[in-house]
């Protein structure tokens, strides 16, 4: 019964952070700023939905899970990072271009 | 968990698709695009996560590990891709 309650408000949750990550992605215009919202989808919104799994109840479900989360708390920042390393370096009349299209 | 409850998220997240389709397709240019894309196969993650809690079996979990393996891999390659103008 309470672990049912904890994966409940567990899904919610990370459903609700995805929610607001995408409102604000779709919002923000600029890449830079437009990776803030996208680290809150692909960091803690999947960690709390994968963390649900403990309402589950099941080892081979917890299991799985647990090693999807420590691969996406590694992976996460890396592709946030190699994004934003890229639209630094990339040439100037593409960041320009970028920049006007709004 | 309650059956009723995953069904809502399941069927939130797949809005949250819909959402994730509409950012790739206002996307101005390559790296808002490669963003989006990442943006959907997290939130595809989720779905297969959800759908597995709700069938009781694993291996959906596993699948959104491959999934997720391959995300990283591709945004690298497209990242470097921008700067570069080529994967190496």
């Amino acid at each position: 019964m309470i672990l049912d309650v904890v994966g409940a408000v567990l899904l919610g949750l990370g459903l609700l952070l995805a929610t607001v990550g995408l409102y604000g992605l779709l919002r923000i215009p600029d890449i830079f700023q437009q990776l803030h919202p996208a680290g809150l989808i692909t960091g803690p919104a999947v960690i709390v939905v994968l963390l649900a799994s403990v309402a589950t109840g099941s080892g081979k479900i917890i299991s799985s899970a647990v090693l999807v989360l420590l691969f996406v708390l590694i992976t996460s920042p890396l592709s946030t990072h190699a994004i934003a390393q890229a639209a630094r370096r990339r040439p100037r009349r593409d960041r320009d271009a970028a920049g006007r299209s709004r | 968990m309650p059956a009723i409850v995953l069904d809502i998220a399941a069927g939130w997240a797949t809005l949250l698709l819909f959402g994730g389709g509409l950012l790739l397709l206002r996307a101005p240019d390559t790296l808002h695009r490669v963003l989006a894309l990442d943006i959907l196969v997290a939130i595809v993650i989720m779905l297969l996560t959800i759908l597995s809690y709700l069938r009781g079996v694993s291996y959906y979990i596993d699948a959104a590990l491959a999934l997720a393996l391959l995300a990283l891999t591709s945004t690298l390659v497209a990242a470097r891709y921008v700067t570069r103008g080529g994967p190496f």
